[in-house]
């Protein structure tokens, strides 16, 4: 699966997390937090894009992450092992 | 210092918890306390009801992962933890001002509360299943009291997280409202129900909790047997160590 496909559905939760209040673009180098979204949003947006996306990773494999972007490195790499 | 602490103001007994540190997780410590401050809310000859309220971002985050390892373990048994018991047995009437997030056992806890207000922001689930076991501290019975059956239900088989805006129609849920306005609302309503003579309230409590103390009792001895079954599997620990939000 392409990169841009699973930044897609990521970034698809976010919005769906942020509704209204979503920016016209969203800069996958800066935290979720950074836009306001909550430590228990984050954890319904990766279980949300990991069940589409077909991909389990357990949650303790992703406590290092810091941005969007590594969220997506992560699911790019489970996705080519998959 | 005290993880919860209790302040009576004008016949609002205020419970507050305030566990920074571990985000009001369940910690047999918060337990303790926890206990003590509701006993210490009804003793206050002036308190009329009690208001119980957790962080801003926090209301109660449910048990602790030591709490979890010692349950998986047989260390601990879950029907051990009679705290949402205890909740329903304050003689007084109970709000619970949840600004925020309220999960397993801290949803449990809330729900007990007769008056219940949450944050559109916040997120209230019952994530029991996704560590591995069945649910417990009352939440298969408590939650059908305050949501309707078909949503508390969905939420115990499902685990999600769902906002509190999702809450706001149609559900038994007293206030949906913007995090800020929740301490406010929730302050008012006490101070309403402050007013009314003690004996009143406390004659009006007992008949008004019958059926959710007698449900509470029931779920503790069905959530009993589910937890010999659920937890005696041999992945439970693997699973509460992959999958716990922190």
């Amino acid at each position: 699966m392409e990169r841009a496909e699973i930044l897609a559905v990521v970034e698809k939760y976010i919005r769906e997390v942020l509704d209204d209040e979503a920016p016209e673009t969203i800069d996958p180098a800066r935290s979720m937090k950074d836009y306001g979204i909550n430590s228990l949003d984050i954890v319904e947006i990766v279980s949300h894009s990991m069940r589409e996306l077909r991909i389990k990773i357990p949650r303790n494999e992703l406590a290092d992450i810091t941005n969007i972007d590594g969220l997506v490195d992560v699911l790019v790499e489970a996705a080519a092992s998959k | 210092m005290k993880l919860v602490s209790t302040r009576v103001t004008d016949g609002v007994a205020e419970v507050h918890m305030s566990d920074t540190d571990n985000k009001n997780a369940l910690s047999r410590a918060f337990v303790e306390d926890l206990s003590a401050a509701l006993i210490e809310a009804e003793n206050d000859a002036s308190a009329r009801v009690v208001l119980l309220r957790g962080l801003d971002t926090v209301f109660c985050a449910g048990a602790t992962k030591d709490m979890l390892r010692d349950f998986a373990s047989g260390d601990l048994q879950p029907h051990e933890i009679r705290l949402a018991g205890a909740i329903l047995d304050v003689s007084l009437p109970v709000i619970a001002a949840m600004e925020g997030h309220a999960v397993g056992g801290g949803l449990a806890i809330g729900l007990c509360a007769d008056i219940v207000l949450m944050a559109k922001e916040s997120r209230y689930g019952c994530n029991f299943v996704d560590l591995g076991f069945t649910p417990g501290m009352g939440t298969t019975r408590l939650l059908e009291h305050v949501l309707s059956p078909a949503v508390a239900h969905e939420l115990l088989f499902t685990g999600e997280l769902r906002r509190g805006s999702t809450f706001a129609n149609n559900t038994g849920v007293n206030h949906v409202l913007s995090r800020e306005e929740v301490l406010p609302k929730a302050q008012a309503v006490a101070e309403r129900i402050a007013e009314k003579p003690r004996l009143v309230l406390e004659t009006l409590k007992r008949t008004l909790s019958i059926r959710r103390r007698a449900a509470f009792e029931e779920a503790r001895t069905q959530e009993a047997l589910m937890h010999t079954i659920s937890l005696s599997r041999p992945e439970v620990r693997e699973d509460i160590e992959a999958r716990y939000v922190e």
